[in-house]
Order: structure tokens, then C-alpha cells, then sequence
């Protein structure tokens, strides 16, 4: 067994799938044990083929990808009993209730936690002898979850769990997801494109856009190494290209720079041109993604 | 680890679709019931009904059992569970081969009992109840492989529509064969030559779909 069986939950190299009108391109990740991991795109990105990948739906057409140290898609019926997987778009039999699902899931596994399940019904505020389909979006994302984690599974793999619900509900299952990592041997990927969701639990985020990773780190780092520089420029100052610099919009003597690898010197390099520094702002989650998104794009097109 | 996921599924699938294997067994029973009244019309009418209630039941239940997961979104739930596309498509296969083949030996073994029991119904029609009523198994297979590996709706329209159509035309040219035809009104059942070798290239037949449909199952790259 390698080091990737060991220490890493998932891991991905070189992942790539080819359809016709899109391509999944030279994928790289890393999961360690323990850790939370949201994976953000906009719709179309390639998050749900990566995890379909992971989860030994999809078979890429080269690299390698391991799951809590198993090959996949060849390993992936032993990969699968540690593994709790809820998509958005996957739906519990409509005609059956919740608690008929509920025995099916237990009758598999012998980890199923009944105490557990039942603490989950009340907290997500179901009830096992109703029916699928007479739930709302909302329930019937829960009783999926529910599903999924009395379980116990080793490694939750989600597929944009969050997409659709009222805030409560995006609330109660976030909050729940952060009780899971209490045990700290177990792991969660998930995607979304809701960077608030991604940003408030997560340890690590990854951003994929068109196909390719465009970035991945500590959410920290991200929000460390991220800011905007608002400048005043007088007339007859031209700003210079600096490094970890990777965008700037002027507007007449205004101008905005966005910075992805900030360091106090960077203000000053500004400075010593004549420019002057207005402010360094923090960049929100969902400013770094958009900034890095087309960073990216334009560096492809160039 | 509690069991087989193999059974498991297989469990679930005759959970799941209880209502429709019922209905045809009843309506089944119902056919051969309204076939033993003596007048001919009747009698006839009542062996159409047995016939088109194993091709009804043959077209609903790819569609119902594998189709409709597709359609309604609740193969990735099975699919998230450990087993691997090749194991659900030997549980899938065998367990809507068990559902059908339930309410179909059903009927045949009812049928052959109330021909074993009136006198004015002879035995040699026996074979060819036999042979006919393994077309609709044949069709069942073929839609079930169409249903499995085109994943459609589309596909199984298509195989239906073929399988549909076509029972009646083998059925007349079965019908029409005199080896089979000359025994019809014998007193006992004649298992000639003719009789043995239809019966086998119809379970032939069957082993050749299942074997085609394992062969493009195992090789699929994109399961969801």
C-alpha cells in the first residue's frame, strides 16, 4: 500500500475525461484524512464528473485516482462501504417512506448508528413514516443526508447539497456536517457553487472552472494571500505590472488592483511609483473565486 | 458486511414493484378463468387475454424496474451503495427475470393444469402452448437488454414496439409449422424433433441476450 492509502483520502492525479463538448483536463487533488474540502465551479465546471470519477461512475479516460487508499473505478465496491455519497440531482424511491429506506440502508451496513439516525430524524425535523414524495426539496435532501451519515461513513463525498435550500435548511445540514468532523478520521469533499456554504466549513478549497483546477489551498491561505488595492493614480503615472499582481481596473485616476499573492511590499511598490494607496481591502470567498476565474480564463485565451 | 448486496437489491427491486408483478398474476388468473367457459368465442377470448397479459407484463417491467430509475433519478442512489455496474446489472437482470418469470410460470403451470384436467381440451396442444408461451420470455429479454444497455426510454419504445409486433407474426408461423400444426389434437403431448429443436433455439435465444447484454454492460466507461 502506498503513502496515498495511508495519509490522503482522495487523491487525484492526472485525471482526465474527454466528451464531446467538454473535456476534464489533467485534474490534480489532494484530500488529506480529516480535513473538509469544497470543491467550487460555476455549473459546468466539471464538479459533478470529478466526483462521479471518485466515486467509480465515471471511468476517466488516463490518471490515477484513489479513494481512502482504494483504485478506482477497479476498487470501488470496497471503496464504497466507507463512503457516504448524496448528489443534488439523486433522488429516494418516491413511493416508499423514509423509515423503509432508513431499513434498507441498516439491512447493508453494520455500521448504521440507530440512535444516531433517530437523533437525526428529530434534529432535521422528519418523520420516518412519511413518504418521499410527499416531501419538500428540502426534506428530501435531509433524509438523503440522514441516509448518509448514520452510517458513518469514513469519507462524505457531496454533490452541491446545499443548491436549492432556504437558509435554515443550508444552516442545519452545514452545522451537521461540522459534527462529523468531530471524529477527526473522517473526511468530507463537497461541492458547491455557493462559495458562503464552502467558506464556512471548509479547510480546504479547491476551484475548478471549465475542466481544470485553477487553484487549491488552505481556505487561510486563500484569504490571506488575496486583497484589493484601491489606488489613486495621478495623471502621468503609469502602474507597473507587479508580481502577485493579476489584475488592475482604471477608471481616470481610480484604480483597482487585485492581488493574489499580497504582501505589505506590494502597497509600497505602488507607492513608490507616485500611485497612492486608498485602501487594502479583504477579498470575500466569492470575489477570489470570481478574480480567479478570470485570471484563469484570460490566461488560457492569451 | 450483512449479505450479498446482490440480494439486496434483488430484495429491493421485488419490494419496490409488488403491485405490478400482483396485478398480473390476478389479471392472468382472471384470463384463464374466463378460457375454461365452454362457449368457443369466450374461451378464445380468454387465451388472447392470458397471452397479451405476459406480453403486457414482459413491455411494463424494464420500464418500471430499470428505466424508471434512470428516469427518476434514483440510480445514483443504488449506484452510491458498494457495488460495482456489473453486479447491479446481474441483480437487476435477475431479479426482474425472477419477476416475470413468477406470474409467467404461474400462468403456464395454471394453464397446463386446466388442460390436464378437462377432458375436452387435448394434450398434444401442450408443446405448442409451451413454445408460444416462451416468445413473450424471449420478448421480456430483449426489452430488459434494451432497457439495461441503451438506458433510455427511447430504447425500450423501440424494442417494445418490435417485440410487440412481431409475437403474432412468429406465433402464425409456429402455428403453421406441420410438424408442430399435426399434433395439436392428439390426445397426448408429442415432443417430436420439430417440438425440441423451437424450444431450444428460443432458450438459446435467451442465453444469447443475456450473454450480448453482460458483454456491453461490462464494457461501459459512464454508468450515471
Amino acid at each position: 500500500m502506498t503513502d496515498l492509502a495511508t495519509d490522503l483520502a482522495v487523491e487525484l492525479r492526472g485525471v482526465s475525461k474527454k466528451y464531446r463538448y467538454f473535456t476534464l483536463d489533467n485534474i490534480h487533488l489532494k484530500l488529506p484524512r480529516g480535513q473538509i474540502m469544497g470543491l467550487i465551479g460555476a455549473n459546468g465546471a466539471g464538479k459533478s464528473t470529478t466526483i462521479r470519477i471518485l466515486m467509480g461512475l465515471v471511468h476517466q479516460d488516463s490518471g490515477e485516482a484513489r479513494v481512502l487508499g482504494h483504485s478506482m473505478p477497479a476498487e470501488q465496491v470496497a471503496a464504497k462501504w466507507d463512503i457516504g455519497f448524496a448528489s443534488e440531482d439523486m433522488r429516494l424511491y418516491d413511493s416508499m417512506t423514509l423509515g423503509w429506506h432508513m431499513s434498507f440502508i441498516q439491512s447493508i451496513y453494520s455500521t448504521w448508528d440507530s440512535a444516531y439516525a433517530h437523533l437525526l430524524l428529530k434534529r432535521f425535523g422528519l418523520r420516518a413514516d412519511q413518504k418521499i414524495k410527499g416531501l419538500s426539496h428540502g426534506q428530501r435532501v435531509k433524509a438523503a443526508l440522514l441516509l448518509v451519515l448514520a452510517r458513518k461513513p469514513k469519507l462524505l463525498v457531496l454533490d452541491e447539497p446545499t443548491t436549492g435550500l432556504d437558509p435554515v435548511a443550508r444552516h442545519e445540514i452545514l452545522r451537521e456536517l461540522t459534527n462529523v468532523m468531530a471524529d477527526d478520521s473522517r473526511s468530507i469533499l463537497f461541492s458547491s457553487h455557493n462559495t458562503q456554504d464552502v467558506e464556512q466549513i471548509s479547510d480546504q478549497i479547491t476551484f475548478i472552472d471549465r475542466g481544470r483546477i485553477i487553484d487549491s489551498m488552505d481556505k487561510e491561505a486563500y484569504l490571506d494571500r488575496w486583497r484589493r488595492l484601491r489606488l489613486e493614480v495621478p495623471l502621468g503615472i503609469e502602474l507597473p505590472a507587479l508580481p502577485g499582481i493579476i489584475g488592475v481596473e482604471q477608471q481616470g485616476r481610480l484604480a483597482v488592483a487585485t492581488a493574489n499573492a499580497f504582501v505589505p511590499d506590494l502597497a509600497q511598490a505602488y507607492e513608490s511609483t507616485g500611485a497612492h494607496v486608498q485602501r487594502v481591502e479583504n477579498m470575500t470567498l466569492e470575489e477570489i473565486f470570481i478574480a480567479n476565474v478570470e485570471h484563469s480564463r484570460e490566461e488560457v485565451e492569451a | 458486511m450483512r449479505g450479498s448486496m446482490i440480494r439486496h437489491l434483488i430484495l429491493k427491486d421485488w419490494r419496490l414493484n409488488r403491485m405490478p408483478i400482483s396485478l398480473s398474476i390476478v389479471l392472468g388468473l382472471i384470463a384463464l378463468l374466463v378460457a375454461q367457459c365452454g362457449v368457443e368465442a369466450v374461451r378464445l377470448l380468454g387465451s388472447v387475454w392470458f397471452f397479451i397479459s405476459l406480453c403486457v407484463l414482459g413491455s411494463m417491467l424494464p420500464g418500471v424496474a430499470i428505466v424508471n430509475e434512470r428516469k427518476k433519478q434514483t440510480l445514483a442512489f443504488v449506484m452510491s451503495l458498494p457495488v460495482s455496474s456489473v453486479q447491479y446489472t446481474i441483480a437487476k437482470g435477475l431479479s426482474i427475470l425472477a419477476m416475470f418469470l413468477f406470474p409467467w410460470l404461474t400462468l403456464l403451470i395454471s394453464a397446463l393444469v386446466v388442460i390436464e384436467t378437462r377432458d375436452d381440451i387435448p394434450h398434444g396442444v401442450i408443446p405448442m402452448l409451451i413454445i408460444l408461451a416462451m416468445l413473450p420470455l424471449i420478448g421480456f429479454c430483449i426489452m430488459s437488454a434494451a432497457a439495461l444497455v441503451g438506458e433510455s426510454e427511447g430504447w425500450l419504445m423501440v424494442a417494445s414496439v418490435l417485440c410487440n409486433s412481431s409475437y403474432w407474426f412468429a406465433w402464425y408461423l409456429l402455428a403453421r409449422m406441420p410438424s408442430l400444426a399435426a399434433n395439436w389434437g392428439r390426445p397426448v403431448a408429442v415432443w417430436n424433433p420439430a417440438a425440441f429443436m423451437v424450444l431450444s433455439s428460443e432458450v438459446g435465444s435467451i442465453a444469447l441476450i443475456m450473454a450480448i447484454t453482460f458483454f456491453f454492460q461490462s464494457r461501459k466507461r459512464d454508468f450515471i
